[in-house]
């Protein structure tokens, strides 16, 4: 074996390792999952936190949004609860807020599993939720946050 | 030479590298084997569940054709025929998520209750305050305040109709209904939301925000001012009409508005136990207002809304009239535990016709509170500074004081509070009160 490719696979065992740990925090990112008709593509952090606040009920042309979420544990409702600032309890008590305002008809649908999330994304063409990006399925449109998608530096879900 | 001595280097480099990740692989492969068949046996598992959960949901569609929002959801996630449940196996259909289980919905119709059961004390036994079930002149009694049942039900995807029902302990334990909202809601889009129907106008932040369930808010009981105007409040709280709210576009500053057009008809008793009720007899009232939520600052809110209406005098009789005009501003943040209000009002009566006399009533109250685990502990100051020549709040005068206590969140279902207080009064003896009350919803 020569030098030259000794010292190639040198280069490229250091450079996978280099890229190990970026390959990890990309899996800990939380990609934003919309139906895959959905025409938008891309939303602010602001109108993300409005939208799983439920005060921001549609989409642009009208279409109403519908919160797909998962139960409590979850590292998706972990991830959900930092994006609204409350705790587990803080957040029931909102919701049941909301409701009593007038300013939502029920809590946010929560499903037990990534198949009902994929399933209930294809049915419902306004829903949205969170998913590890691991567990993203083909017939999952990914929007960006602020223009990054997970893995990108600086994504704010994770 | 040198070549082969880096050769050397470069293969005792990757045998460096290699030789722990191999010991890893060796050590590891037969725990991985064995972690790979647990985690196949668990995919396999958690697929099985799902497929049962898909099939319970079969079922229950089958069971209940006409579901609303709530289970709109699962409803619809099944989309293929439904199967009689005689067909599913027994270890096929585990008990449903409690996700899918929405007690709140019983055939598109939306459902929750709130209640309330208190118990204040006074120092001192002169008649105060008689309202929301609190006998006047006792030095302390059991009541049950507002009792409410709420139903909404969507009509359409744009469409829906929304109720408030209140038991309201009166006198003696009599117990009296008030419908204290019935609208009809058309949501056009986030920019435009017409309501049809009673209402509770939306002047500062607190009626918005807690409306009438004491399960709602964090202290035992509403800031004087923001009272109900049937137990004693200032604020004209309810009218039948029109409103219409929604966000303006304004990038990341949160921009929303509010407009109501409506008559109202202001009922409220003295609250220093006179036994006198006001009848306001309003006319239109129109109520605007504009409030912001930015982006930079999660959780903060600030808003002000102008209102304005024409009322009578009780003891003056219906035929002079007043021009009120009520102007608030507020700045709240609710974010991280930390509820932070604060409330300014200032009430402007001024004689139409028969006189020149104005009276400007100013009010405002601050709370501070913060989530510590399951209690959360509040301060709360008001104030409110009626002239005592008019007539139309001479019962008030001018009342201040602290108010401070907890609140203990047994679950999300039942809080128990604790609430001491102070009042300042002109011309009365200070008053002390403790109030400990239950509040539930359901």
């Amino acid at each position: 074996m020569g030098v030259k490719s000794m010292a190639t696979l040198l280069l490229l065992g250091l450079t996978m390792l280099c890229f190990a740990p970026r390959a990890s925090g990309q899996n800990n990112d939380l990609a934003v999952v919309v139906n895959s008709g959905n025409p938008v593509t891309n939303v602010s952090l602001g109108d993300l936190r409005r939208i799983f606040a439920g005060t921001k009920h549609s989409w642009p042309g009208g279409k109403a949004i519908k919160l797909v979420t998962r139960g409590p544990g979850c590292t998706e409702r972990i991830v959900l609860l930092k994006l609204l600032s409350m705790s587990e309890i803080e957040y029931k008590e909102y919701w049941t807020a909301q409701i009593f305002r007038g300013e939502a008809d029920a809590e946010p649908f929560t499903v037990p599993s990534v198949g009902m999330q994929k399933e209930a994304l294809n049915l419902f063409p306004g829903a949205i939720s969170l998913v590890k990006t691991m567990d993203v399925k083909p017939g999952m449109k990914v929007l960006k946050v602020d223009g990054l998608l997970p893995g990108d530096a600086g994504y704010p879900l994770r | 030479m040198p070549g082969k001595r880096i050769g050397t280097f470069v293969q005792c480099a990757l045998l460096v590298l290699a030789v722990p990740a191999a010991g890893r692989a060796q050590t590891a492969s037969c725990n991985d084997r064995e972690t790979m068949t647990e985690l196949v046996e668990q995919i396999k598992q958690l697929q099985q569940q799902d497929h049962d959960l898909l099939e319970r949901i079969k079922i229950l569609e089958a069971k209940q054709p006409s579901a609303g929002s709530g289970t709109e959801a699962a409803s619809a996630l099944s989309t293929t025929a439904p199967q009689p449940a005689e067909q599913i196996p027994s270890q096929a259909a585990p008990p449903p998520s409690a996700a899918l289980r929405d007690w709140h919905d019983v055939h598109g119709l939306q459902w929750r209750g709130f209640g309330e059961v208190d118990y204040q004390v006074l120092n001192q036994r002169k008649p105060e305050l008689g309202s929301g079930g609190f006998v006047p002149g006792s030095a302390g009694n059991f009541y049950t305040g507002d009792f409410g049942l709420f139903l909404t039900s969507r009509l359409t995807p744009k469409a829906r109709v929304l109720s408030e029902i209140i038991f309201e302990e009166g006198d003696a334990q009599s117990y009296s209904v008030d419908l204290r909202r019935m609208l009809l809601k058309y949501d056009y889009n986030d920019h435009l939301k017409f309501s049809f129907g009673r209402y509770q106008t939306n002047i500062g932040y607190y009626n918005w925000a807690f409306r009438s369930a004491a399960w709602l808010q964090t202290t035992a009981d509403r800031p004087l001012v923001m009272q109900y105007a049937s137990e004693g409040g200032l604020l004209p709280t309810q009218a039948i009409g029109v409103s219409v709210a929604g966000a303006i576009p304004a990038r990341r500053l949160g921009l929303h508005y509010i407009a109501e057009y409506g008559s109202s008809d202001s009922i409220r008793p003295d609250i220093n136990g006179d036994g006198l009720v006001n009848d306001e007899n309003n006319s239109n009232q129109v109520n605007i207002g504009l409030f912001v939520r930015p982006d930079s600052a999660p959780g903060l809110q600030m808003g002000a809304s102008y209102y304005h209406d024409k009322i009578s005098n009780f003891i003056q009789g219906p035929s002079l009239r007043y021009g009120q005009t009520i102007v608030n501003s507020y700045v709240v943040y609710v974010q991280h535990g930390i509820e932070f209000l604060n409330e300014g009002f200032l009430i402007r009566d001024a004689a139409l016709h028969f006189s020149d006399v104005v009276f400007n009533t100013p009010a405002f109250y601050s709370q501070l509170s913060k989530q510590i685990g399951d209690i959360r502990p509040f301060f709360r100051y008001q104030y409110v500074n009626a002239s005592s020549n008019n007539s139309i709040y001479n019962d008030v005068g001018l009342r201040l004081g602290p108010s401070f206590g907890a609140r203990y969140d047994l679950n999300g279902y039942i809080a128990f509070t604790a609430q001491l207080d102070h009042t300042v009064r002109r011309g009365e003896p200070d008053l002390n009160g403790l109030q400990l009350q239950w509040a539930f919803t359901f």
